[in-house]
């Protein structure tokens, strides 16, 4: 059972590290802001996965905590947009 | 808040809740529990600015509508996933505006959050007179009709039936 | 038992997995931002609750099993925010031009 898990994990692992190439590659902000998560999901599902297959409980934790950053730092990005001026458009290629 | 003043009962509960999250959290030790005991109050304290006190909800309701909610969550995420596979992804994306019934505030915001993990549906904007701007995977698919019965569905799980931010 | 509660971690591991694919699938194939959004917000969501259903019965405490639905409720709540508040923001700079 252990096997499984552990590689259920790094399935998702690999998969979510293929999403995240996509979206980091994007020119939007907002694209590269769904990178932030995909990847609080993403590892905490695999966070999961490998606490249970090596029994520490304590990975859960990190899981957790992982998906409490990724939702503030949504709410965080958010906040920082719409504070912008930001109505005047953003010259091509620019970061934000 | 003065004006919208939380009454003891209530917070009362809410500490309770909060202190059995971080129970479940950490793990019933004696020795840490003054620690939980302040979170608790601090969280029930910073919850009577965010959360109106009339605003509660009616538990009947609640299972009604997680009865409801459930399967639809499995529905939208199998819903994504065939699209996703399938060989030339079946999509007509594109918006729609809807009238809700809600009132600005926390209870609309609460319904466009969990309209959005529906089947296809992804509440965008909230304008203040009540219209909102929901994009959708595939507009072939009856999209008024399940936004008006998700609507119904989230009204009955407030005791108020919605009438009140 | 065990070997029923096993085969049911198996099954729900294993439809969680492939919804992450879906999931990653819908944000390679799919054909604007907001397509993309569904993808991320609903499949990845929904693989979350399956591999969190499927490892409780594999816990050995209650204790465990309800932090493990912890988390999924906290996913459900991030993704449902956090698609509204990234959905928001991008209307917004679509209308803002």
């Amino acid at each position: 059972m252990a096997e499984f898990l552990t590689g259920a994990a790094f399935f998702i692992l690999a998969v979510t590290a293929l999403g995240l190439f996509r979206v980091l590659r994007s020119e939007l902000a907002v694209e590269r802001m769904m990178a932030v998560q995909l990847l609080g999901t993403g590892a905490a599902a695999a966070l999961v996965l490998l606490g249970a297959a090596s029994t520490s409980p304590a990975t859960t934790d990190v899981a957790l905590l992982l998906m409490l950053l990724a939702a503030f730092s949504c709410a965080a990005f958010t906040l920082g947009q719409s504070e912008e001026p930001g109505d005047a458009p953003a010259p091509k290629g620019d970061e934000s | 808040m003065p004006e919208n003043f939380t009454p003891r009962h209530v917070l009362l509960t809410r500490g309770a809740g909060f202190l059995a999250l971080w129970l479940v959290l950490m793990g019933p030790a004696l020795k840490d529990l003054p620690v939980g005991i302040v979170a608790a109050a601090a969280a029930a304290w910073t919850s009577a600015f965010l959360w109106p006190a009339r605003g509660g909800l009616s538990f009947s309701g609640m299972l009604r509508f997680l009865v409801r909610f459930l399967p639809q969550s499995v529905a939208a995420g199998v819903d994504v996933a065939r699209r996703a596979f399938a060989p030339v992804p079946p999509l007509q994306p594109g918006f729609v505006t809807y009238q809700t019934a809600l009132p600005a505030g926390m209870a609309r915001q609460a319904c466009c959050a969990v309209m959005s993990l529906q089947p296809g549906k992804l509440p965008v904007a909230a304008e203040a007179d009540g219209t909102l701007h929901i994009h959708c995977l595939d507009l072939r698919e009856p999209v008024a009709e399940q936004l008006a019965a998700d609507e119904a569905a989230f009204c009955e799980t407030l005791q108020d039936g919605g009438r009140n931010g | 038992m065990s070997a029923l509660a096993d085969l049911f971690t198996l099954v729900m591991v294993a439809g969680g997995a492939l919804l992450f694919l879906a999931g990653t699938l819908g944000l390679l194939r799919f054909p604007d931002t907001l397509s993309r959004l569904h993808a991320l917000s609903k499949a990845d969501n929904l693989g979350l609750g399956l591999i969190v259903l499927g490892l409780l019965p594999q816990v050995g405490s209650i204790a465990g099993g309800l932090k493990l639905v912890c988390v999924w409720l906290l996913a459900q709540l991030s993704a449902a925010t956090a698609s509204q508040l990234i959905a928001g923001a991008l209307h917004r700079r679509k209308s803002g031009r």
